[in-house]
């Protein structure tokens, strides 16, 4: 029997021993040593250094079980920090320095990036974001209208962090970049970049914060904003997404007289159409929509009048879109719609010969045709106003 | 003369007292009837309640009986006993009397005092008559034991309510009842120099693996041990690998279990004394299933079968896996959960490992005093139980809320393992991997799974491997392990049993049969 424990004795040995040379080199934190960094905002001072501003949740405060806990200050569940640095990394560890927990940056969920700091250029900002394990490509990525810091301190009444509040309304918006994605556009000729422009606003009526609001979207060449779409016309950035998001249009019938959509299946087909000088395009838009509001009085239970909002509602979305194209592409030379892409995707030969290199010039002489096939097959919950009188 | 036989009785009656009764076997009964009383007397010295009972027959021939009293059955023997020494008794000799004068069932001739006494200390009563070196033993017994009831180890929603009790014969009954068959082997072994344990090695012949047979009654043979109280003693002498966790010998004390059992071509392994009856050879799959498995429809036997596998690794990993992840790999967790989390440790003073192991420390302490003690007391250690380990913990800022889930949740999944022995193996294995996570996060605890995967893949009973049928794999047998087949489809017996005959039925099965009507 002696005999037998010999091998067991000395395997417990080895492991115990073995985990003395362990000791000290681990990286266990405990979270509640952890600063989890919600959302970080780049902003460039005027001496060409970076600002990095962090949101933080300030865990004792989001109510934990009754008894010890930290300190809190005042009402806020958050807390916002900012350093200056050469580098964000230089910025983040003078923010450590101040700080008692660990700074833990795989949870943001926002990129915050300041006006200033998309004008010098998105691709020394792209580095330390892809190059830091702890970053993640996934998170979402926003422009804030003028500085980045103030989307951070706004407190939206809704979500408990703007970051929050922001990931959310990027989602709605219908256009949410990824770090991914926009690594994607700026990496691949025959697309442009374009990011979700956010602004800190009042709301109505005036409260004690901020709320968070999309005001547009930012359309780029090379890695530099050009243009602002405003939000309304950022909805025809819809169609060109992978995934097309709902939105609602209001459709002028007569004078005074509107009627409200909701376009909740969409997709747009761009066909390159090459001509002598330049190039031609043939998008072809799909659309079903649901009347949702009504002020024109018109039956809808008339499939003849139906056709003809048929008709209206897709002349108005091809030429949102035109508008919105005519501006980005043929006056700014900014292509967010990947018609380079679609053109290299079929024509290869001819996208690298003659069109490649020289795209954005080449992009003021495009042309467009834009046909749209609207349906719509409800007119909501009822034909007529309830209010109607009955037609007996 | 007479002072040298003196002595020489002496000498033999020492040499008698120092041995055990199973090593009488050289022995022989004498045909002096004072001679036998006197060594049995003298071995018998201060047992009370060994009777040593002598008469004489009608033709003043001297005779006694010797039994232990309460083992046997008073009144039984008293007619016995009548008719010898009243009605017919006339005769002297031991096979006349067998054969005409005793109507008892159960007679057996000995001729030692090995078989003499082993019989007598088993209940039975010895018969000696002057002038014969022979002995008859009469299997009269009647000792008080348990009705059978209900196992409450093993209970069943669907199934024989009927459990083994502590008597041997009834258990070996009732395997006989649910196989009646010549093929039902019984052999029977005796161990335990003190217990004289009676053993019963069933199995089913024709089917069962020679080899296997053979191994578990070598091992059973060579046992040298005092005394034998439980299976337990068995079972830890006859398991290949002592050191291990891991049960490599199923108990049961269920007759359709065994029954079942031997039909896979497995060894059962009664021992008197306890309802616990023990199965050989065992793999790791077999510890997951329950007998109401087959008896249920199959939909659902395979449903809690899979129910039962993913709550291993809960068991198994919970812990483990939650210090890991909120310690080393916090990125994991959803954001929103990571915050309820850190909002909820903000005030532990301990770190996530000790906080585990102090709640899994005392879950373990609370389900031993749960067991152990009377169960009048129970109820009020659950209470207590459920108030200090759950509420007050919390509310007193030892630990966090999320640790008395992980802890609830564990202490769950490892009562769905339904062998107890299987769950012990995995509650303690816990721990190491508790360890393991928070010196390397999930690197650690896959050092700890890999390890515990390479000693299971290593580990044999009997000659099985103890994960086949999926290390070495054998594609056919998963039918009852992955799911549970229903029985028309269930053609064959488990093929890693190297059983004899692996038909279980008729190629014809019933929904083919069903058809042609």
């Amino acid at each position: 029997m002696r005999k037998g424990y010999r091998p067991i004795i000395s395997v417990v040995v080895l492991v115990m021993l073995s985990s003395l040379l362990l000791a000290g080199c681990w990286d266990r934190v405990e979270v509640n040593d952890r600063a989890l960094v919600l959302a970080f905002a780049i902003d460039k001072e005027e001496d060409d250094r970076y600002r990095m501003t962090i949101q933080v949740p300030l865990v004792s405060s989001l109510g934990g079980p009754s008894g010890g806990g930290g300190g809190t200050s005042g009402d806020k569940s958050y807390y916002v920090d900012s350093a200056t640095g050469r580098t964000l990394r230089e910025a983040s560890s003078v923010l450590q320095a101040r700080m008692s927990r660990q700074l833990f940056f795989a949870h943001h969920r926002v990129i915050v990036i300041g006006e200033e700091t998309a004008r010098s250029g998105l691709r020394t900002i792209l580095d330390i974001i892809a190059r830091f394990p702890e970053n993640r490509l996934t998170a979402y990525i926003v422009m804030a209208q003028g500085k980045g810091a103030e989307l951070l301190e706004a407190q939206p009444q809704l979500e408990r962090f703007s970051a929050e509040a922001m990931r959310e309304l990027i989602n709605m918006h219908g256009v949410a970049i990824k770090v991914k994605d926009l690594a994607q556009m700026l990496n691949t000729p025959g697309i442009d970049a374009h990011l979700p422009v956010m602004a800190a606003v009042e709301s109505h009526p005036k409260g004690k914060t901020k709320e968070i609001q999309v005001v547009g979207s930012a359309v780029f060449v090379n890695d530099r904003p050009v243009h602002r779409i405003k939000r309304e016309q950022a909805n025809s950035l819809r169609w060109f997404q992978p995934a097309f998001q709902p939105f609602s249009i209001t459709l002028p019938i007569e004078k005074n007289k509107n009627v409200s959509l909701d376009i909740h299946h969409g997709s747009a087909d761009i066909k390159p159409i090459p001509k002598k000088d330049r190039m031609h395009y043939r998008i072809n838009l799909q659309a079903k929509g649901t009347i949702i509001e009504d002020h024109s009085g018109i039956d809808w239970g008339d499939p003849g009048n139906i056709r003809m909002l048929e008709t209206m509602l897709g002349r108005k979305l091809s030429k949102d879109i035109r508008e919105m194209l005519s501006e980005v592409v043929n006056r700014q030379g900014s292509d967010p719609v990947g018609l380079g892409l679609a053109l290299a995707r079929k024509r290869p030969n001819l996208w690298k010969e003659k069109y490649r290199d020289r795209w954005s010039e080449h992009l003021k002489d495009v042309t467009f045709e834009i046909n749209a096939r609207v349906l719509i097959p409800s007119n909501g919950q009822t034909t007529e106003n309830l209010t109607e009188e009955e037609k007996r | 003369m007479k002072v040298q036989r003196k002595s020489k009785k002496d000498e033999m009656l020492e040499i008698i007292n120092e041995k055990s009764v199973s090593e009488l076997e050289s022995f022989s009964i004498r045909p002096s009837l004072r001679e036998n009383v006197e060594i049995i007397k003298h071995l018998f010295q201060d047992c009370s309640d060994f009777v040593v009972r002598e008469f004489q027959l009608k033709n003043s021939v001297h005779g006694c009986a010797i039994f232990v009293d309460g083992l046997i059955d008073t009144k039984q023997v008293n007619e016995a006993l009548e008719s010898l020494m009243i009605e017919k008794g006339g005769a002297d000799d031991v096979q006349v009397i067998e054969s005409e004068i005793l109507p008892v069932s159960q007679i057996t001739q000995v001729t030692n005092y090995k078989d003499l006494l082993m019989a007598v200390l088993s209940g039975d009563t010895g018969i000696l008559i002057e002038g014969n070196s022979i002995a008859l033993t009469l299997g009269i017994r009647g000792a008080e034991k348990r009705s059978v009831n209900e196992p409450e180890g093993e209970s069943v929603v669907r199934g024989p309510r009927e459990g083994f009790i502590e008597n041997i014969r009834t258990n070996t009954s009732l395997l006989r009842r649910r196989l009646k068959t010549p093929r039902l082997k019984m052999k029977s072994v005796v161990v335990g120099k003190q217990t004289n344990t009676n053993i019963v090695v069933a199995f089913m012949d024709g089917i069962v693996d020679p080899e296997v047979r053979d191994e578990v009654l070598a091992r059973i043979e060579k046992i040298n041990i005092d005394a034998v109280l439980e299976s337990g003693y068995i079972e830890e002498m006859i398991q290949d690998n002592t050191y291990s966790p891991f049960p490599q010998v199923q108990y049961s004390e269920r007759p359709d279990t065994v029954a079942a059992a031997l039909l896979e071509g497995r060894v059962a392994v009664f021992v008197d004394g306890t309802p616990m009856v023990l199965i050989v050879p065992t793999t790791f799959w077999m510890m997951m299933q329950a007998n109401e498995d087959y008896y249920e429809r199959f939909q659902m036997a395979t449903l809690i079968r899979w129910l039962r596998y993913l709550f291993l690794v809960v068991s198994l990993l919970t812990p483990a896996g939650y210090v890991a992840v909120t310690t080393f790999h916090p990125e994991m967790l959803p954001t929103t959960l990571l915050l309820s989390i850190a909002a909820a440790r903000e005030a532990i003073p301990f770190p996530a490992v000790v906080e585990a192991l102090i709640m899994e420390i005392s879950f373990e302490a609370l389900r031993e005093a749960g067991i152990r003690l009377p169960k009048t007391v129970g109820q009020a250690v659950s209470i207590l139980g459920a108030l200090v380990v759950g509420q007050a913990a919390v509310q007193a800022g030892i630990v966090s809320a999320p640790m008395v889930i992980v802890v609830s949740i564990t202490g769950i999944a490892s009562f769905t393992v339904p062998h107890f022995n299987a769950s012990i193996a995995l509650r303690m294995l816990r721990f190491p991997l508790m360890f393991a996570a928070s010196f390397l996060g999930i690197y650690g605890i896959l050092i700890g799974i890999v390890l515990i995967m390479g000693h299971m893949a290593n580990l044999r009973s009997f000659g099985v491997p103890y994960l086949s049928p999926l290390a070495p794999m054998s594609v056919g047998d998963f039918k009852d392990v992955l799911i549970r087949t229903p029985w028309p489809h269930l053609k064959q017996r488990p093929g890693f049993m190297g059983t004899q005959d692996v038909k279980r039925m008729d190629t014809l099965s019933v929904d083919q049969s069903k058809k042609e009507h």
